[in-house]
């Protein structure tokens, strides 16, 4: 099959299984002929599309704006967000900065300087770093990819409203002087031993804002996959898309563990749990595992997204594509893979055998090579281009320099016995700050002054940018670069003071200079960034730039793009003459909106054949709501005040049960309709070619993640400690158990059937098995609660993470039955229907992934304890 | 900075200990990488707490591994930012892409994997030297917050010699150092002589360390472990082996007795406020094992876990309020007793040698 | 451009298959680790039987990844025409491209494979 003639796309789509999913296919001609690409359009026709697109994409007006859910709002309200957190975080370093400026001081207490750098390391990873990536990516992706919106726009705005409440929370504990003041790795026992607050807010504010970055990578990865234009192949697409995609799903895998840490963690906060407790069969070095499970790949998190925004700089600089796009591929990829086996290089000093340490720093030592790869694909871009000086390459040049320097010293701290010297001193605080500030505030501002244009349609100013750069750049310089010898006269990290006389001084007062020199530099770029900047620009496209973002609207108009191009190129404005004229003529895809509703094209995965038309949702209060309530539920416990936690919980899946109801698999007035170009698209899909399954999918993925770490937890106990389970421990009701899996596999059964018969027009019958579905499930999980009833999870960490098991499956549970009774309603009350099925086969899903957390359970706490 | 007599937290006993001068820096540069990178270095890498100015052969692997990784890697960078430099600044013109891909697969591919692979099997095979088993004492350390407890087990003792905050070790043998915690996780560094081991709670670790020439060092816990992280240090002394002998068996004797009225007050005011209760001492009725064992107190470098150096005023300023050094030091402050009480005490305490 | 005709099926647009390589690296290094943790507690300090096993591991890990690397050097196709750019809107563009990533991918997941083993070798000791 060639792609050089248009032929019936129906052909191309059909599958194998096409029956099984009752798919509505796509019709018509695909891809566009030439003759089709060159078609007249009529400016009249054209004029009233525009202007009815301009009505369904428009913000609310007055007050209601912050209803809003585009992609363009949401995106702007995050990164300030990320930013404003990122100053305050920058203002607690240079207070601590101030107090080691000279031995003795006493600027500021003990308690206070641990809440402050607690606070400092907290903020700049959770409020800061990871938020800005999904920040920028919500804001650009859409343009990189001509696509009107991300996929779930709610899920976008909602998470926002989750991180802003979480990070005030957070953040604000400070000022009360109740800050967490354990680290920002809140290793226990310190911190479970703590009679105060903090350990909490951080725990449960922080799992709170590690919710709503898993719902943004989840939108990421569906939108990267899922929302290309048609023709943008797997090959074509940005690089921006594919480190997009890399670190999404690192994120889906990198934060379950620490969600299930933290879990751990407060049930022994709150209920005395003795997880980490070594009187009581725990380890403290179980959390250890699982925060740097997270802790590490968080790092890559951080840095790969900054990478992305040089990887679009550069070229562009350069004037001329990538070198070796394929080799950066590989990179991101690698990278992100070799990441996840690098997490014990934080626990070289634990203690561990040497071979264990070992594979460490081999897996350390190898992630080098994918990531000189990448920083080697810069280099030669510019090489083979004629580079011009333009100030985003300034910044991004600077990174590389310090990027180098931090990724040197790794290659030196990844060495497990050169580690033993250097682990926690300020030699590793010089490295990790040269790592991420070279790899990740440097290209970001960089990529400010880069996509400003793009963002606010007018130019930051070179000269404010140049003076800036060289503030921050040497002022980092001088604050950082003596750390490594502090480090290595050997002063620690986190030591709020210092005696005289150990040869720690002249640099710590070096250090200190240079930090203010670097929050000049800060300043200077954050006056550039909000400081009034009068008219709008006249060119679009101000860097000559081949991605399709520059063929933005001037002045902005929020409808992302006039019409979703077709694209044959990685760098359409270079290579596909016309395409913007076009764009803007509507003479691509989706140039109306008629039915006045918000529409995007989805796409297959690999090769961008359009599939659907996909109804994304508008601007609306109640993911506000939903964002305040699981707040609630999430801070009320922080004070140990449970019943208000339970009442925002029960809101918090009202509301979103109600937005869900209200906005997602509405039934179309027609099952299919004209996109132009000769195609017409289904305007309803089920299953795996509906984006909202791929979020289901993707989102139970992290979830297995999480489970996985629970298992991990018990395998845990098992090595490291002979007597687990205890000898003369009581073990779990057999009988309990088996029937705990015999109701699960039958609810899991009902859930399948339910599907089919719906689909069979056996309405009834469907949905007495949704309704049975349920009941069984809620036995099923009463089952397996039952049979852990008689032991003491405090008496033991053996009868405590078998409690654990069965509380995570209850729990999950709780949610398959409600997915069962949203399906069941929905089938009474006409929202689902035998054809127009998504959120059965949604619940479905769910059910899968539901038996597996179930049966594993099951024989964990019934089976393998009889075996270890 | 708060004004005081005694507030001074000079490095505990700081005219004893190595002095900072550069003399004492690595002291054997090894190769001529070495000489040329490191003269910046060389005039500020020594102190009393210095991974690069080391007295036993773990530290010296180490730091001689960090030179030369040191010299690698300021190559290294000087290349690639050259590199970058050039084709932006000194000679833009385009080159043909072949070299660039090129550039790619032997900077990003071929030349890391070579070098990194040298690099591991080197750090991996000096692993084993840097944990292989003691030879004769054993020292066992416990993190308390925030001191260290040491016992020594000596070869074939069955009553560990009980001290604290201090930690001497014999020149020319390896000495095992078994490691303990009490309530949380703490980290035992002596950079001078060998790298850290973490202190776990329900964990036993153990490191080894063989130093090789005599002199003073401090050591510091590297895990932050609460409020007074910052003052949980401690002094240590490598000895030649008959020096360390006799140290050893002084060490394992009972405390001096006092020396004149106002000592013999100190003693008498110790027992009746009940310090005993906490603290012990050889010989006398004070038998606490809260506390660090204060037996032969004088004889360290330093007090309060190297947050005070060894003078009286120190051990009043101390007895008075000890939270008032370190934060959340779990002692109880005696700030109600006559200050000629503590004077006296501060005296007794002060003979401890 | 293209010289033979190449059926595209579809296991030439799947992306997990490009990604398979790492995916055994990642198992054989969990299945190192956990080995090795479980070696050292339960079995005792006698590390020769580790390192044999470990080995093992690697052996079959590395003829995994080598036949991976070499199903993706066919899908890649290089020496049809020499091309290794795949910028194009072509089902073969597509097709290489993602034989290309994933044969590098299997030739640093075969390095990645040796440096994780190279602890068994050199340190072969549980302290």
């Amino acid at each position: 099959m060639s792609d050089a003639t248009p032929d019936d796309i129906a052909h191309h789509s059909r599958r194998r299984d096409a029956d099984k999913y009752d798919v509505r296919l796509a019709k018509g001609t695909y891809p566009p002929t030439e003759e089709m690409l060159n078609a007249p359009i009529d400016p009249e026709t054209a004029k009233a599309q525009a202007d009815r697109l301009r009505e369904v994409w428009d913000d609310p007006p007055g007050w209601r704006y912050w209803s809003a859910v585009n992609n363009s709002e949401v995106g702007v309200w995050y990164s300030m967000t990320a930013f404003g957190f990122m100053l305050i975080a920058g203002g607690l370093a240079l207070v601590m900065r101030l107090q080691l400026a000279v031995p003795d001081n006493d600027l500021i207490s003990a308690e206070r300087f641990n809440q402050f750098f607690t606070m400092h390391g907290s903020a700049m990873m959770f409020l800061f770093a990871v938020p800005m990536f999904e920040a920028v990516s919500i804001l650009l992706l859409p343009a990189f990819l001509g696509a009107r919106d991300m996929p779930f726009p709610r899920l976008s705005a909602y998470g926002y409203w989750a991180f802003l409440i979480g990070g005030i929370f957070v953040m604000g504990s400070l000022l009360f002087g109740v800050g967490p003041e354990g680290g920002w790795f809140m290793y226990p026992p310190l911190t479970t031993l703590d009679e105060g607050v903090g350990p909490d807010i951080w725990l449960l504010g922080l799992s709170f804002i590690e919710v709503a970055s898993i719902a943004a990578a989840v939108e990421l990865i569906v939108g990267t996959i899922k929302c290309r234009p048609p023709g943008m192949r797997i090959n074509l697409m940005p690089l921006y898309a594919w480190y997009v995609l890399v670190v999404g799903a690192m994120i889906l895998f990198a934060f379950p563990p620490l969600i299930a840490g933290d879990f751990l963690f407060e049930m022994q906060r709150s209920f005395d749990w003795p997880f980490f407790d070594p009187e009581r069969g725990g380890d403290p070095l179980l959390w250890q595992h699982l925060f740097w499970i997270f802790g590490h790949p968080e790092v890559y998190i951080i840095f790969l997204p900054s990478i992305a925004v040089a990887a679009m700089v550069v070229p562009a600089a350069a004037q001329r594509p990538m070198v070796g796009y394929n080799w950066i591929v590989l990179s991101a990829v690698g990278t992100g893979f070799l990441s996840f086996g690098l997490w014990v290089h934080h626990m070289f000093t634990t203690g561990l055998p040497s071979i264990s340490l070992g594979f460490f720093s081999a897996a350390s030592e190898a992630v080098v090579i994918p990531t000189g790869v990448q920083l080697f694909a810069f280099v030669a871009t510019l090489m083979a281009g004629r580079v011009k000086m333009i100030l985003p390459m300034l910044w991004i040049a600077g990174a590389l320099a310090i990027f180098t320097a931090g990724g040197l010293t790794g290659v030196m701290v990844a060495l497990a016995p050169f580690d033993w010297q250097a682990h926690d001193s300020y030699f590793v605080v010089a490295h990790l700050h040269y790592t991420l500030f070279g790899g990740m505030v440097f290209p970001l501002i960089g990529g400010i002054y880069f996509f400003y244009p793009f963002i606010r349609k007018q130019k930051m100013s070179d000269r404010l940018g140049r003076i800036s750069f060289w503030l921050t750049f040497t002022g980092f310089n001088i604050c950082f670069l003596p750390m490594h010898l502090t480090g290595l006269l050997g002063m620690p990290r986190r030591v709020y003071t210092y005696p005289a006389g150990v040869g720690w001084d002249t640099l710590n007062m070096i250090s200190t200079l240079g930090s203010f020199v670097v929050a000049a530099g800060i300043l200077v770029f954050a006056w550039d960034l909000v400081r009034p900047k009068g008219k709008l620009m006249e060119e679009r496209n101000p860097w000559n730039a081949g991605s399709l973002m520059w063929a933005h609207d001037i002045p902005d108009q929020f409808w992302g793009v006039r019409s979703i191009p077709y694209v044959t190129s990685r760098n359409p404005l270079w290579d596909q003459p016309g395409i913007v004229e076009r764009m803007d003529a509507g003479g691509y895809y989706l140039p109306d909106a008629q039915e006045g509703l918000r529409e995007t094209i989805i796409t297959s995965a690999i090769d961008a054949r359009p599939q659907l038309v996909a109804r994304v949702t508008g601007p609306a209060w109640v993911t506000v709501w939903a964002a305040v309530f699981t707040g609630g539920a999430f801070i009320f416990p922080t004070f140990h005040w449970y019943p208000p936690a339970v009442v925002c919980a029960v809101l918090a899946v009202g509301c979103v049960c109600y937005w869900l109801w209200t906005s997602t698999a509405l039934i179309p007035e027609a099952p299919e309709k004209d996109v132009g170009l000769g195609l017409t698209l289904p305007t309803y899909v089920s299953g795996p070619s509906a984006p909202g399954w791929w979020g289901v999918f993707i989102t139970m993925l992290g979830d297995m993640t999480a489970f996985a770490s629970l298992v991990f937890g018990m395998f845990f106990y098992w090595t490291a400690d002979a007597d687990f389970p205890p000898p003369l421990a009581e073990h779990a009701s057999g009988a309990w158990v088996l029937a705990s899996a015999l109701l699960f596999t039958a609810g899991w059964a009902a859930t399948r059937a339910a599907r089919k018969l719906n689909r069979l027009e056996r309405i009834g019958q469907a949905r007495a098995a949704l309704g049975g579905g349920a009941a069984l499930g809620i036995s099923g999980a009463a089952a397996l609660i039952a049979s852990v009833m008689g032991l003491d999870p405090t008496s033991h960490v053996y009868p405590a993470m078998l409690w654990a098991l069965a509380v995570w499956t209850a729990v999950h549970t709780l949610g398959g039955v409600i997915m069962q009774l949203y399906c069941l309603a929905g089938s009474i009350w006409g929202k689902v229907l035998p054809h127009y099925d998504a959120p059965v086969w949604n619940t479905c899903l769910y059910w899968h992934f539901l038996l597996i957390t179930a049966l594993v359970s099951a024989l964990l706490v019934g089976v393998v304890p009889g075996v270890l | 900075m708060r004004p005081s007599d005694c507030r001074v937290r000079v490095s505990p006993g700081a005219p004893t200990l190595k002095s900072l001068t550069p003399a004492g820096c690595a002291g054997r540069p090894r190769r001529a990488v070495f000489a040329l990178v490191a003269p910046a270095l060389l005039a500020a890498c020594g102190g009393p707490q210095s991974a690069l100015d080391t007295a036993g052969s773990d530290a010296a692997t180490l730091s001689h591994l960090f030179y030369v990784m040191l010299a690698g890697a300021v190559v290294l960078w000087l290349a690639m930012n050259g590199l970058m430099l050039w084709v932006w600044r000194i000679d833009p013109r385009p080159m043909p892409p072949r070299y660039a891909r090129r550039l790619i697969f032997a900077g990003g591919i071929v030349f890391p994997t070579v070098v990194l692979a040298a690099l591991l099997s080197w750090g991996l095979s000096i692993m084993p030297d840097q944990r292989a088993p003691g030879d004769g004492l054993r020292v066992e350390v416990t993190g308390e917050q925030w001191w260290f407890r040491v016992h020594y087990w000596p070869e074939g003792a069955t009553e560990p010699v009980r001290s604290a905050n201090e930690i001497v070790l014999p020149v020319g043998s390896r000495s095992e150092i078994t490691l303990e915690a009490d309530q949380v996780i703490h980290s035992f560094w002596l950079p001078s002589l060998a790298g850290k081991t973490d202190m776990i709670p329900g964990r036993t670790n153990r490191m080894s360390m063989e130093p090789t020439e005599p002199g003073e060092f401090r050591g510091q816990c590297a895990e932050f472990c609460g409020d007074s992280h910052a003052w949980m240090a401690f002094t240590a002394k490598t000895m030649m082996p008959e020096e360390f002998d006799a140290w050893l068996a002084a060490e394992t004797g009972p405390a001096a007795q006092p020396e004149g009225a106002l000592a013999e007050a100190g003693r008498e005011a110790f027992m009746a406020q009940g310090c005993g209760g906490c603290h012990a001492i050889r010989g006398t009725p004070a038998r606490g094992r809260v506390g660090p064992d204060l037996t032969h107190l004088a004889s360290r470098l330093s007090l309060a876990a190297g947050a005070l150096p060894m003078t009286r005023a120190a051990l009043v300023r101390w007895i008075e309020d000890p939270a008032a050094v370190k934060p959340g030091a779990k002692m109880p402050a005696y700030d109600h007793l006559a200050p000629d009480t503590i004077e006296a005490m501060a005296a007794y305490l002060e003979g401890l040698e | 451009m293209p010289t033979r005709p190449v059926e595209d099926l579809p296991r030439h647009r799947n992306l997990f298959l490009m990604v398979a390589a790492p995916t055994i690296w990642a198992v054989h290094f969990v299945a190192a680790y956990a080995t090795t943790a479980i070696w050292c507690e339960k079995v005792g300090a006698d590390t020769a039987g580790l390192t044999w096993l470990v080995t093992g591991y690697t052996v079959a890990a590395e003829a995994l990844i080598a036949w991976f690397g070499v199903s993706m050097w066919r899908q890649w196709d290089y020496m049809d025409d020499q091309d290794y750019i795949h910028d194009g809107a072509t089902d073969e563009d597509r097709r290489e491209f993602l034989g290309h990533a994933g044969f590098m991918l299997a030739c640093l997941s075969f390095v990645a494979v040796i440096f994780t083993t190279m602890p068994v070798w050199l340190i072969g000791s549980c302290a």
